[in-house]
């Protein structure tokens, strides 16, 4: 049980109560989640919030649901935690889809999009993550490699050894924090690959018994519980390498990893990996290795303007090499896959990681 | 068209006059005159019936549906009047049985003085008998048709008599009454006689092509406007279908006698004054003494200076010798003269109070507004008073009243001809826009208007629309536009209100489920917060009302004198 998670949610309650005690309108703080308020972080070198913060009143006409469906999740997700039961937020939303009174034709909520921002506003609010309110996201992500996980769930712990996982690999929790600790890794560094077939790839070639490295998938883009053990294995001072599509999805998923989304930058720190070095699939692999340039496909509309986006950004351009690499994107007008790869030779994807990470030769 | 009516309407009045002057009317000789004698004439040899029958639509009974209202006009009409000079409260009963399809009995009774034996078959068997032709005195009708035009339809559509039942000086007397045609004499047949201790006119007719209607222009309709205008009055309608209605009086003085006022100069004509000048002849020698007598505000020196304007007219002459052209000249000086303007005391309006009284009695309406006005003048001459009130909501939209006008001259209803009317025209030219009342014709309001004058200036002789006098319809538009404003507060102030009570159920009904959960959270009594919630959203949105109020008044006067200028402007 978070215990300190409770006490904020306590916190909240106590704040609130002593408002009504005054005779004044009951309020609740947040900061502000709009693109204007979220700022890039020069020393943490990550997306987080800015200062800018909203205060919703009980007492207005326009506020008064949303306050009330706050304070009906902060009570609900209070109940979770002391229960400690785990639900989605779409069991937290049918949790709460009651009709607020007999004779009231009005729901608490009827659509789950209300509680999903309201979620968020309480995250950022109390500085805590989702998770901490013993609510669940989709699993996707996987592991393998030298590394000992203990799992404390439903009232029993299992130990969980992340190199005898076969095929399938050990799949990434929507929680690693609450009830998880990571006992042992042992390795040199940690791979991030996008895709989970060149994840298959590597792990049939035993790349990460050869390479002693801990290989991951997010499986496209990260879910939280995926970011948030990234971070934690940084943390341990083992090197983020990340191998990803020459394209606009490649890029948006290793930047999510290492500064945080727009979307999602009120998760701040925790969840990102400034640390992560981009192996590639990169511009002048085409010219490193020739067999590539028959591989290259034609860049999309979406990959050009998000390279345009990326250099306006100013925690990519302050990177002479994203600049370079990025105007190499929009002057061929080319992009490349990660499976073109295995294109010449399957395993070739190996030898071609361990070259790039002997030689430095990577995106910052 | 309307022209001809008018003239019609002249030569009936001219005719009526002539009856009732006969002895003194010395054959004046003013062309007019001569044709009006010969239409006379006319009348006798081709029998009263026959005219009546050519022209029943200008004494108002056209169509089968306005037939029946005006009946019922005429004779409510007349017991008021009876009623009211008698210093009697009047208690009025009208009962409408249906007889077939398009025949009807009517029986309308009173409890007024009754009439002496001497003088009924005149009041109600003789056509153009009244009392009432042109005297400058503020009163319901303005000739004589009434009852005995009542009697005349009910013969000529059913061959019947009328019965009267008079109950005079201790005496009911039950009369059958009939108009003999040809000589417009009456018949009067004796049915009974017996001691009684009531007094009271009770008259009963019957009519064929008549159509009973329960819309904004029947019977129904016209009693409880003439019970409204009339708050002094208790009036019971019995219906065809059986239905009973009571209108029961909500005070209980009479109203004050009106008087006769002499006319002032500038609000006759040259007709006028030739009929002045036939009618007061054998009492006047000379026309300048004439002027001095029956006209207000002409003393000596006016009539120096009428001399002066008109040298070419004598006024030492006779007034009988007096001819059309000179009263033309006579009429056009008058216009040149400065004029001390008419006395205003002869007007008796209903009296804002007596309104406000008449319409809780009537309709209970959500919200009323009054306008009380000071007397105008009209061509000059002619004093009036227009009164007006807006009812909202309650009971008017309970009885289904929509953007409704309610037209009234010296308290009679008026139900017809409303396109025509100046009271409807000006209220059409009324942006409601300006005054919250976007859909008018939607919203449950009624707005009336009793026009008040010693002399209402009819439209045509139906009598049931007020001529669009510039005068009069500038002053009816104040006085609706003023009433408009006070019901404008009202309305934004109760949209405010209701807006606010919307807002705080809103809320309200979020403090449940609010409280439980803060309570969760904090580990607080849940009725102690829930409590404490309801007490802050209470003060909250009834402060705000007061405030916004206030607000709402300031900006309310702010507007009020800007459109006051406007007004003037228009």
């Amino acid at each position: 049980m978070n215990k300190a998670v409770l006490e904020k949610l306590r916190s909240l309650g106590k704040k609130i109560t002593e408002e009504i005690e005054r005779g004044e309108s009951p309020t609740f703080e947040t900061p502000l989640r709009t693109k204007a308020n979220t700022i890039y972080d020069e020393g943490l070198g990550c997306l987080r919030i800015g200062d800018k913060k909203e205060t919703r009143k009980f007492l207005s006409m326009s506020q008064a649901k949303t306050f009330m469906q706050t304070m009906a999740i902060a009570a609900k997700t209070k109940k979770f935690i002391e229960e400690e039961l785990h639900t989605s937020i779409r069991g937290l939303f049918y949790q709460l889809k009651f009709t607020l009174g007999e004779d009231i034709e009005e729901d608490l909520f009827s659509e789950q999009s209300e509680s999903n921002a309201l979620i968020e506003d309480l995250e950022v609010a109390l500085g805590i993550k989702r998770e901490d309110l013993n609510l669940t996201t989709d699993r996707k992500g996987f592991v393998a490699g030298n590394m000992i996980i203990k799992d404390k769930f439903g009232g029993e712990e299992t130990i969980i050894d992340c190199s005898k996982q076969g095929r399938s690999g050990w799949s990434i929790p929507s929680d690693v924090d609450n009830d998880m600790e990571i006992k042992k890794v042992e390795a040199n560094y940690v791979l991030v690959v996008e895709k989970d077939a060149l994840w298959q790839r590597l792990n049939e070639d035993k790349f990460w018994k050869k390479e002693n490295c801990i290989l991951i998938t997010p499986k496209g883009q990260s879910t939280r519980g995926t970011r948030r053990l990234l971070r934690k294995l940084a943390d341990m001072n083992l090197p983020i390498y990340a191998l990803m599509d020459c394209d606009a999805w490649g890029w948006y998923i290793y930047w999510t990893i290492k500064t945080g989304s727009m979307n999602l930058a009120y998760l701040g720190r925790n969840f990102a990996v400034p640390e992560a070095k981009f192996l590639g699939v990169t511009m002048s692999d085409i010219e490193e290795f020739p067999f590539l340039k028959k591989l290259t496909i034609k860049a999309k509309e979406v990959d050009i303007k998000r390279a345009e986006e990326m250099l306006e950004y100013p925690w990519i351009n302050k990177h002479k090499e994203w600049v370079k690499e990025l105007k190499l994107v929009l002057k061929t007008k080319q992009k490349i896959e990660q499976d073109a790869l295995q294109g010449e030779r399957l395993t070739f994807v190996g030898e071609y990681i361990k070259d790039k990470i002997e030689k430095k030769r990577w995106l910052p | 068209m309307r022209k001809d009516l008018k003239r019609l309407d002249k030569k009936i009045r001219r005719n009526k006059s002539a009856t009732k002057n006969k002895a003194d009317n010395t054959n004046g000789g003013y062309k007019d005159g001569d044709q009006m004698v010969d239409l006379f004439k006319d009348f006798k040899e081709h029998s009263i019936a026959e005219f009546f029958k050519k022209n029943r639509q200008m004494l108002g009974f056209s169509g089968p549906a306005r037939s029946f209202t005006v009946i019922i006009h005429e004779l409510v009409t007349n017991s008021l009047d009876a009623c009211e000079e008698a210093g009697i409260l009047p208690e009025i009963e009208v009962e409408i049985t249906q007889l077939a399809e398009d025949h009807f009995k009517i029986s309308v009774k009173d409890n007024g003085p009754g009439i002496p034996e001497k003088y009924i078959g005149k009041a109600l068997g003789k056509m153009l008998a009244g009392t009432k032709f042109h005297r400058y005195i503020q009163q319901r009708g303005q000739q004589g048709i009434g009852a005995s035009g009542c009697v005349m339809l009910s013969y000529l559509t059913t061959g019947k008599n009328t019965i009267a039942i008079s109950c005079f000086d201790k005496v009911r007397k039950e009369y059958e009454i009939g108009i003999d045609l040809k000589r417009n004499e009456p018949i009067l047949r004796k049915i009974s006689e017996q001691p009684t201790e009531e007094s009271g006119l009770t008259i009963i007719s019957e009519y064929k092509e008549l159509k009973y209607e329960k819309s904004n222009k029947g019977p129904f309709e016209y009693l409880r406007r003439t019970a409204l205008a009339n708050p002094h009055a208790t009036i019971k309608l019995k219906e065809p279908d059986g239905t009973v209605s009571v209108f029961p009086r909500s005070i209980t003085v009479n109203p004050p006698r009106p008087f006769e006022i002499k006319p002032h100069p500038l609000g006759i004509s040259a007709h006028d004054l030739l009929e002045f000048c036939q009618r007061y002849a054998k009492d006047y020698r000379k026309l300048s003494s004439l002027l001095q007598e029956v006209f207000s505000r002409v003393s000596a020196n006016k009539v120096a200076e009428l001399r002066t304007i008109v040298p070419d007219v004598d006024f030492d002459k006779n007034p009988a010798l007096v001819n059309w052209e000179e009263a033309e000249k006579i009429v056009n000086a008058f216009k040149k003269v400065k004029w001390i303007a008419p006395s205003m005391d002869a007007l008796v309006p209903i009296g804002k109070e007596q309104i406000e009284a008449s319409f809780k009695n009537i309709f209970n309406p959500e919200y009323l507004v009054v306008t009380e006005r000071s007397p105008k003048v009209y061509r000059g001459g002619i004093p009036f008073m227009v009164e007006a009130a807006i009812a909202y909501g309650g009971g008017i939209a309970a009885a289904g009243k929509k953007g409704e006008i309610m037209r009234f001259a010296n308290r009679v209803p008026l139900l017809f001809d409303t396109s025509s009317c100046a009271i409807t025209e000006t209220i059409k030219t009324i942006d409601w826009n300006r005054y919250n009342l976007k859909n008018f014709e939607e919203e449950p309001i009624v707005v009336l208007v009793n026009f008040v004058s010693v002399y209402v200036p009819y439209a045509s002789t139906g009598k049931l629309a007020i001529a669009p006098e510039e005068d009069v319809m500038d002053e009816i538009k104040f006085a609706v536009m003023e009433a408009a404003r006070g019901m404008q507060r009202y309305i934004s102030g109760k949209r405010k209100t209701m807006e606010l009570a919307t807002k705080k159920r809103l809320v309200m009904r979020y403090v449940p489920q609010l409280a439980s959960d803060v309570a969760f959270l904090s580990g607080e009594k849940k009725e102690k917060i829930e409590k404490k919630l309801v007490e802050i959203i209470e003060s909250k949105y009834s402060k705000e009302v007061e405030e916004e109020e206030t607000k709402e008044e300031d900006n309310q006067n702010e507007e009020k004198e800007s459109e006051e200028e406007v007004d003037v402007n228009e």
